[in-house]
């Protein structure tokens, strides 16, 4: 199927047959545009969502553990495919725009005109450094095994300390009802919803296990190691789904 | 969208704004258009009347405002699915072996146009309206399979999709000489996998009524819905598919300015 | 395509419009599909009322009242031991700016004891205008919510004239509902313009058929040019660096953040409200008769107080049966169900102190069927909770038992 060509018989294309060429770049880029709005999206709605809805279960033990892990994986299978075959070093950096662009029209629309909540409460998280940092390594090394290692590690490390501007000041701490709040838990507490009780958070709770108050930091290091293997293992999810084999019968 | 060969050269005479290749470029235009419409307004809709009448199941009011919207989208879309699915296997292409290099090649850039609509009304279905189910599931209270927003998520943007992805594996399979001879693995995946979401809406529902009944959106009852849409990767292989086989048909192509 | 679509859009909303004018607002919030017994064994409502029914953007009302945590919990309810109490608004149309549940302030979830007498406050403040039917209710934890009953709130005022200002521990005065916006929307607009500028910098060149080509030609060295490695170098050192500098400045700009609290707060039952000791009430037996929507019980009652007591009221679910010979002044303002002559009792007399009475009770009227409660005789769990209320007559001293049973059907 490939064609064979060498760097000796290599033509560019150049006229109509560049038009053509270029004609279904725009198709394919459109069609890509929205196939990784509605599908990492989804994917990520249902594996990180309600980490990413509200303000507070933004916490220091699970979402940044969490986050990450989910997150790499479109990243990783879309970059198998147009780094290999294209050598197109911006699969991360597409598919984290294509979900914050999903994620920003829905909590606008759906959640502020539609359902009345506070723009401020459902503020999404940000993995675009992580994304843009994960595409520059692999353009540099041209190697999964060091983007794995040290792109994933960077896209997981990265992640909260580039929310943290936007999500700092939101654990100023509050007096409330005779006991200290952040603004993050004071917004669960004030704006009503009713399927979103209180215990329902799977938040840091607090134990011996946060070593004092190192808990961001562990659960970042956790999901860096976390984040290697998962880039890897969807590497090759998504080389196997970009599959080009045409069987007899399904 | 589906034009047969024997259509070409009438229509290319006929329209020559646009190159060959893009013959069908207006009718894809029109698709997003229609679709943005339909969508738009059910999220209109929503706004209207979703917390007037939506709240309650047991509501005549639910009654007159979801069901019958919910009768009325499974009529449409089984008139949508006869309609297309029809048109596309019946005026298929009985001749794809003499088929020109450039028709194929025009054909391969309406499938893409075809997969491009179809990924389109995934984002609906997989981007928007499912997120704004959370939303919504703060502001009602769950008592049925049925709400305000899964009448339209569930049981409307699913199946929507499903029969486009279905129209272009239809498409590529009566129209494309490659996807004839052999059943296209990736693209099978791409639409069979996003497919299996919708028997989820099962799992969900019955996850929902024995199992755990919060809203929790990353709990486990919800993954059938991911498993489902990591097969939209199977974009990948349909795009190499199309890269290496345009390849060999520009290739036939003369050259021209 | 554009004047097709505009006109598209303008031509739904006019038929929405339209039928947007023959609407009646629902009143429920789909409490009746949760199974019966979930209702009328888990949470009891009673006394609820509201501090008004009418009011401003910015001023604030209260919904207060109390419930009791049935003894006879279902078994295949997990035990109460996070519950919250909430507030069934669509969307936050009202915000909720205290609660307290017997007497203290209670933000995060709580433990409920099942035999617990509770009393619950909520503070609520208007913040859009409209009329909204509203109910207390509580998420239990793995259950489901159980809704106490509710009323028409009818808040006035412009909603932009709405405002909550908070004071942090810092002294700093803040306005929940636009802090942080512009500040999170300036890093989204920053980040995504740098992730914008990176796919332009390669989607402005032949992407997919003529990279492929090269590609295979063994031309890789032409497809990332020197001038994209460096641009790569500058983002791998550039973009962790200034990361990390912003990290630093916003810990040195907010040096007091806390992590988000979650503790379970611990409140204590009050002393026993129901089964208080003065009156115990055995269940005998129950017995629902379909054609007559009835429901029968044979009650064993011992009046250990030392005051004649008769029954005036059987609240299940959100549903009142009342004694009709016997008025007392109603203690809930809210529109719950009320079957104002369903209750009938075999012996009317009143019960002496001391006095053991083995008597039967009706509770008779549609509502059984009306809100969904008799569906008890086809559920997995079939028995009935509920509040039995007896007044002193002379003084009005009331005394509240529970009642529980297996309910029998009859079907004629």
């Amino acid at each position: 199927m490939s064609a064979n060509l060498t760097k000796q018989i290599f033509r560019p294309y150049t006229g109509e047959k560049a038009r053509i060429t270029r004609a279904y770049d725009y198709l394919i880029l459109v069609l890509a545009l929205f196939l990784f709005i509605g599908s990492f999206h989804l994917h990520f709605a249902l594996t990180v969502g309600d980490w990413d809805f509200w303000i507070d279960w933004k916490d220091r033990q699970w979402w940044p553990l969490v986050t990450p892990l989910m997150g790499i994986t479109f990243p990783a299978a879309v970059q198998a495919v147009m780094w290999e075959k294209f050598r197109l070093p911006f699969g991360a950096t597409l598919c984290v725009t294509a979900l914050l662009i999903g994620t920003w029209i829905t909590r606008v629309f759906a959640y502020h005109y539609w359902n009345y909540f506070p723009i401020n409460m459902v503020l999404p998280a940000t993995m675009l450094p992580g994304a843009l940092v994960l595409d520059a390594i692999l353009m540099l090394s041209n190697s999964l095994t060091i983007t794995a290692i040290f792109g994933g590690a960077a896209f997981a490390l990265l992640f909260y300390p580039s929310n943290w501007p936007i999500l700092g000041m939101f654990h100023e701490p509050i007096e409330y009802g005779n006991g200290q709040l952040t603004v993050a838990d004071l917004f669960g507490f004030q704006y009503i919803r009713t399927g979103m009780p209180e215990y329902l958070r799977i938040i840091e709770r607090g134990t011996l296990r946060t070593y004092g108050q190192y808990a961001a930091p562990l659960a970042a290091f956790c999901s860096a190691l976390l984040c290697s293997l998962m880039y890897t293992l969807w590497w090759y999810i998504g080389k196997w789904f970009a599959t080009v084999r045409y069987l007899n019968k399904i | 969208m589906a034009t047969t060969s024997e259509q070409l050269p009438l229509l290319a005479e006929n329209d020559n704004k646009v190159p060959w290749y893009l013959l069908d470029l207006p009718r894809y235009l029109k698709g997003f258009g229609i679709l943005t419409v339909i969508y738009i307004g059910l999220r209109l809709y929503q706004g209207a009347f979703a917390v007037l009448s939506g709240l309650d199941s047991t509501e005549p009011a639910f009654e007159q405002y979801w069901m019958r919207l919910f009768k009325i989208e499974l009529g449409v879309l089984v008139l949508f699915v006869t309609g297309m699915w029809g048109y596309l296997w019946f005026s298929r292409d009985r001749h794809l072996d003499t088929l020109s290099p450039r028709e194929e090649i025009r054909r391969y850039f309406t499938l893409t146009m075809w997969i491009s609509i179809y990924t389109f009304a995934v984002y609906w279905a997989g981007s928007y309206f499912a997120e704004q189910d959370n939303s919504w599931h703060q502001v009602a209270i769950r008592d049925t399979p049925f709400t305000a927003n899964h009448i339209i998520e569930f049981y409307f943007n699913f199946p929507l999709y499903v029969i486009l992805g279905g129209s272009a594996w239809l498409y590529a399979r009566t129209r494309l000489p490659l996807y004839a001879k052999g059943i296209s693995l990736p693209l099978t995946l791409a639409v069979f996998g996003p497919f299996m979401i919708l028997v989820s809406v099962g799992f969900n529902e019955w996850g929902h009524t024995f199992w755990f009944r919060e809203e929790f959106f990353a709990a486990p009852i919800h993954w059938g819905f991911v498993i489902g849409v990591w097969f939209a990767l199977g974009v990948g292989g349909i795009l190499l598919q199309g890269v290496t086989r345009l390849i060999e048909l520009i290739d036939e192509l003369e050259e021209k300015p | 395509m554009k004047t097709l679509l505009i006109k598209s859009v303008v031509s739904l909303s006019l038929i929405l419009s339209l039928y947007a004018l023959n609407i009646q607002t629902v009143m429920a919030h789909g409490e009746k599909a949760l199974e019966p017994f979930i209702r009328m064994r888990t949470i009891q409502w009673y006394d609820v009322q509201w501090s008004k029914q009418k009011f401003t953007v910015n001023e604030e009302i209260s919904v207060s009242g109390k419930f009791h945590v049935a003894e006879d919990w279902p078994v295949s309810v997990p035990k109460p031991d996070a519950a919250f109490l909430n507030i069934s608004t669509p969307g936050p149309v009202l915000i909720r700016t205290e609660r307290f549940l017997n007497g203290k302030p209670y933000v995060n979830s709580v433990a409920l004891q099942p035999g617990g007498d509770y009393s619950f406050k909520v503070v609520l403040k208007g913040r859009l205008p409209g009329r909204y039917h509203i109910h207390p209710f509580f998420n239990l934890k793995d259950a489901g919510q159980v809704m106490g009953p509710g009323v028409w709130l009818e808040v006035s005022g412009n909603a932009d004239d709405f405002r909550n200002e908070v004071k942090t521990i810092n002294g700093e005065v803040i306005n929940m509902e636009t802090y942080g916006l512009s500040n999170g929307i300036f890093w989204h607009v920053f980040w995504g313009a740098l992730a914008a500028a990176w796919l332009l910098w390669w989607v402005r060149r032949p992407l997919f058929i003529a990279r492929y080509r090269m590609l295979q030609a063994g031309l890789e060295d032409e497809l990332v040019t020197q001038q994209d490695k460096h641009i790569g170098k500058a983002i791998l050192i550039g973009v962790p660096i200034f990361v990390l500098a912003s990290n630093w400045m916003t810990i040195s700009e907010y040096p007091k953040a806390i992590p988000l609290q979650a503790a379970l707060d611990q409140i204590l039952p009050l002393s026993a409200q129901v089964n208080a000791g003065m009156v115990d009430v055995d269940t005998l037996k129950a017995e629902y008769r379909i054609p007559e929507r009835a429901m029968t019980f044979l009650v064993k009652i011992n009046n250990r107080s030392d005051k004649p007591i008769q029954v005036g009221e059987l609240a299940v679910a959100n549903v009142r049966f009342l004694n009709k010979e016997l008025a007392m002044p109603s203690q809930d303002n809210t529109d719950r169900m009320i079957a104002p002559d369903g209750l009938t009792l075999a012996d009317a007399t009143p019960i002496q102190p001391g006095e053991e009475r083995t008597m039967t009770i009706i509770a008779k009227d549609a509502l059984w069927e009306s809100e969904r409660l008799d569906g008890l005789i086809r559920d997995s769990d079939s028995r009935i909770g509920g509040l039995l209320f007896f007044y002193d007559g002379l003084v009005g001293e009331r005394f509240i038992s529970s009642i529980t049973a297996a309910v029998i059907p009859k079907f004629n």
